[in-house]
């Protein structure tokens, strides 16, 4: 049980892929301006890393080592396609939205990283809540920052206005820098800054 | 069997290739069939909202509906103004004969306000019960292309709606274009004055003076997008212009209005 709870939550804030391994930057900068993009790559990548986690774990004893890294990825290719396709059936403006960066989860390191370093070593169970937990980790960044950006950018959370903008007639100014992608570069910094701060042994 | 001799390794690969294959073809098939429809989707939601029903389906009103029961596809061959048969309507996709030798222009270059290089002879418009026609409109935005409608009234001179359904223009700046509260000074401009020219222009944020004489033709940019204004005034000087609507326009005025 204990291992399973590790598995699950380790990743959130102790050994977070984004703000402790520095993983995933690229994503976390594109998808952040708006809550409902962070939140629908959120749930794309817990659902590639945890089923990826598990159909690797569940052949790893036949994996031959010599091509490992490539069986690894045509599951990885084929699980973000599949997701690529159902967003662009059935959520065709979040696809549009997140355009090339859903195909991109495929290069997210978080994914591969996980499938070689937890998969190839342990059962079914334990690796599929490994990928859920690091899924997570990286979501939790990725929501703080679209949090962030969405209200302070453009004064609506998940598409709701909180602050009313001068450009609708309101009183607030939005900040255009949150809107752009450098900001999520600021915002992640100061979550590392922050975590570090709050947790003193994740400090190298 | 051993996991690494060469005949497990071969296996492992080719079964591998098999099933993936075969997932990745269920989900494109399940794909392909919807993505048409959404596609559809999108631009009907366009051309109802530039043709001002965007009331209706914020009311909850069916897109599909709304289109069939009031929109028709007519295909206007853009030099001489005239409707034209030349194509199938139906399956003409103006954003692909552009790319099509036979069925596309250069634009001579001084005449390039859009920045767009080629466009197609024929465009696709829409003709609203109501007589308004909703034409499709496309030029270099700041960043990349930009894709909207723009609908005209019989009287072929008066502005009934205007909105873009593809760029890529800075968020929270030029972006603003899609404010809903920008897109509200469209309804009632006039394309051309009273002696026929065209008069229709985006000025720069805060140099729209309502008591002006020419206020009638002037759209207020938006603050912090000079460029994006100046590349949608590029677009309307280019489509209302000689070699794009005004022949059908004033076709359709002599004709309706």
């Amino acid at each position: 049980m204990a291992k399973a709870k590790d598995a699950l939550l380790d990743p959130l804030f102790n050994n977070n892929p984004i703000a402790l391994q520095i993983l995933g930057i690229c994503s976390a900068l594109a998808v952040t301006n708006k809550l409902s993009t962070a939140l629908t790559m959120t749930v794309a990548v817990v659902l590639v890393t945890a089923c990826s986690n598990a159909a690797i774990s569940a052949i790893r004893n036949h994996i031959p080592n010599s091509i490992r890294i490539i069986v690894q990825m045509t599951i990885i290719a084929t699980l973000v396609i599949i997701i690529d396709q159902m967003l662009k059936a059935y959520l065709y403006e979040m696809s549009k939205a997140l355009s090339v960066y859903v195909g991109l989860i495929i290069t997210n390191c978080i994914v591969m990283g996980r499938a070689e370093a937890y998969a190839m070593k342990n059962p079914v169970g334990l690796s599929f809540l490994d990928g859920v937990g690091n899924g997570l980790g990286y979501g939790i960044v990725l929501l703080t920052v679209g949090f962030v950006r969405e209200l302070f950018g453009s004064g609506k959370l998940f598409g709701v206005t909180i602050l009313n903008t001068v450009n609708d007639g309101g009183w607030y100014v939005t900040n255009g820098l949150m809107l752009l992608a450098p900001s999520a570069f600021f915002l992640i910094g100061f979550i590392i800054w922050g975590l570090r701060t709050w947790k003193p042994e994740l400090q190298e | 069997m051993s996991n690494d001799s060469i005949l497990k390794t071969f296996l492992v690969a080719f079964l591998l290739c098999v099933v993936c294959s075969i997932l990745v073809c269920l989900a494109a098939i399940v794909r392909i069939d919807k993505e048409a429809y959404n596609k559809q989707l999108e631009i009907r939601k366009t051309v109802l909202a530039a043709g001002g029903y965007q009331q209706q389906i914020d009311d909850g009103g069916s897109v599909d509906e709304l289109f069939t029961s009031n929109m028709e596809l007519k295909l206007v061959d853009l030099a001489t103004g005239d409707y034209t048969t030349a194509v199938d309507a139906a399956t003409y996709d103006q954003k692909e004969a552009v790319d099509n030798p036979e069925l596309s222009e250069q634009i001579p270059a001084d005449l390039d306000l859009a920045g767009i290089g080629t466009r197609a002879k024929y465009a696709a418009i829409y003709l609203d019960k109501s007589g308004t026609v909703i034409l499709p409109i496309r030029g270099a935005g700041m960043w990349g292309p930009m894709y909207g409608y723009i609908s005209v009234d019989a009287d072929g001179t008066t502005v009934k709606g205007f909105t873009f359904y593809q760029h890529a223009e800075t968020p929270g700046l030029g972006a603003e274009v899609d404010n809903p509260n920008w897109k509200k000074q469209w309804p009632d401009k006039q394309i051309y004055n009273s002696s026929g020219k065209l008069a229709l222009k985006v000025v720069k944020k805060g140099k729209y003076n309502s008591s002006a004489a020419d206020a009638v033709n002037t759209i207020d940019g938006i603050a912090g997008s000079t460029v994006t204004g100046n590349k949608v005034h590029g677009i309307i000087r280019y489509w209302f212009g000689e070699h794009g609507f005004a022949p059908y326009l004033a076709k359709l005025k002599a004709e309706r209005g």
